[in-house]
């Protein structure tokens, strides 16, 4: 059968964000695809280096709408670790829950797409509707929807007060029970298992080569996870498990994400419980010290990697941002072969793209 | 029996959304509720100010600006439209002069037009004069 060529994108109704893919079919079949980068490229990691460190913590947290919490987090503590400041409890245990909370938000945004792309449009609606919950108490926390502002270089700009943590104890309940009816609706259906069982499996080894991160590649099996491996505080002292899955198909990249709500929640809940009283911020100095580090924190995605050199002028020398969509988008042609049209959206949908982040 | 729970469930579920209040706001005509550390347009407290300039340094979007003769003769410039409100100028600042409002900021066409002047120093000297 002749091959034909058809380009999705940069704008496309199956994309939510720009990406071009070129694939090349023969009938029903995908035989593979080109994929091209680069149209919200925003020269974030350049602008950095003409701005102050404090301005930087904006700038970083317009990087990404869905994880800007995770990527001023590791600015902040990159730059904190230059400065050699030590930080109250306190600081930790909030960033720590909107990180939390933002992998919940997160995940369900994705379930929801996925949902839709399948269409199962009744699950889109519920996932979005359970996020707007979470979406709601973040707002209501840090005064941001999607650029919530929490972080400063030595702190947190607000603290919880003593509405906060009951509010959160009741979203977390709530979604407890919301989320296990949706566990229920996904687990028996068989619509969602039939469009995603064995669509596009990666084994471990393929993980490896391409160094992917995050729940792709714990679906695939690869056993990785920063909140366990290179802790930042709190993590250290909660107890959560890290979902891995063996298979590394489009259903087990959909149970990993699923789990992972539920052990978010379960974390949620453990950080109101244990939050120590003090301070939210000590004073940091405006000079930041010669000197490198790289710091690596889990995001929604995956690991998120920032290296920052200071030249100890007011701006830093060089900031490099390596997100974990990056290695995510270079397993997509090998993806993208031998499998039906019908699965282009599945596939896409699987591993979660964010462009804003790999393109910066 | 389950399948009896689960169909209450469902009716449970229609009569909630049938009689529940709805979940978006008809805007402007019903008044927004917004979140308590909002941080909508900034304010300045002119007593406190001292045109030190640590919020126009720290500003990602320029959204201010400082004209300085001398120490105490300045004049501070926001624009709202330029503004990420991000909070960044409310932190920068030691004597807690500028702060983020719990309003909506307003929109236009002509940014121009919204321009505020925080402080004039200058003006206020040339008056006096």
């Amino acid at each position: 059968m002749d091959k034909m060529n058809i380009p999705i994108g940069p704008q496309h109704p199956l994309l939510k964000e720009p990406l071009r893919l070129n694939i090349e079919i023969s009938g029903e079949r995908v035989l593979g695809g080109i994929l091209r980068l680069g149209y919200v490229h925003r020269g974030i990691e350049k602008l950095a280096q003409t701005r102050n460190y404090n301005q930087n913590v904006s700038l970083t947290e317009r990087v990404c709408g869905i994880c800007s919490h995770v990527h001023t987090t590791t600015f902040c503590r990159a730059v904190e670790a230059l400065l050699g400041l030590e930080l109250p409890e306190r600081v930790h245990y909030i960033r720590a829950l909107m990180c939390e909370m933002e992998r919940i938000h997160s995940h369900l945004l994705w379930l929801g797409i996925l949902a839709k792309h399948i269409g199962l449009e009744m699950v889109f609606m519920h996932t979005w509707h359970d996020r707007e919950s979470i979406l709601d108490v973040m707002e209501e926390m840090s005064g941001g929807r999607v650029a919530h502002a929490v972080n400063q270089i030595g702190g947190v700009r607000f603290d919880l007060d003593e509405d906060h943590g009951p509010m959160v104890d009741s979203t977390v309940k709530k979604l407890k029970v919301d989320y296990e009816e949706l566990l229920d609706v996904i687990e028996h259906d068989t619509t969602l298992k039939a469009r995603t069982q064995g669509v596009a499996p990666l084994s471990t080894d393929d993980m490896k080569r391409y160094c992917v991160v995050g729940p792709v590649a714990r679906a695939s099996g690869v056993d990785v996870d920063m909140r366990r491996d290179d802790p930042m505080p709190p993590y250290d002292k909660l107890d959560f498990q890290v979902i891995t899955h063996p298979d590394g198909d489009a259903w087990s990249r959909t149970y990993v994400r699923l789990q992972e709500i539920r052990q978010s929640l379960h974390l949620c809940k453990q950080i109101i419980d244990d939050i120590p009283e003090g301070p939210i911020s000590v004073r940091a100095p405006r000079k930041v010290p010669a000197g490198e580090v790289v710091m690596r924190s889990e995001a929604p995605r995956g690991e998120l990697f920032y290296y920052l050199r200071s030249d100890g002028s007011d701006y830093p020398a060089r900031l490099k941002i390596r997100t974990p969509t990056l290695p995510a988008l270079g397993i997509l042609p090998e993806q993208l072969s031998e499998i039906h049209i019908a699965d282009i959206p599945v596939v896409l949908a699987g591993i979660d793209l964010c462009i804003a982040c790999a393109d910066r | 029996m389950q399948w009896l729970k689960k169909r209450m469930r469902l009716l449970l579920a229609l009569v909630e959304a049938l009689t529940g209040e709805a979940e978006t706001v008809s805007y402007p005509k019903t008044e927004l509720e917004l979140p308590k550390g909002y941080r909508g347009a900034i304010q300045l407290d002119e007593e406190k100010c001292i045109g030190c300039g640590l919020c126009v340094m720290d500003c990602p979007a320029h959204g201010l600006e400082l004209e300085k003769e001398s120490k105490s003769v300045y004049k501070l410039t926001y624009y709202p439209a330029r503004c990420a409100y991000c909070g960044q100028c409310e932190r920068a600042c030691h004597r807690q002069a500028i702060t983020h409002t719990n309003q909506l900021p307003g929109s236009t066409t002509d940014p121009e037009s919204i321009i505020v002047i925080l402080k004039d120093q200058k003006e206020q000297e040339d008056s006096d004069e």
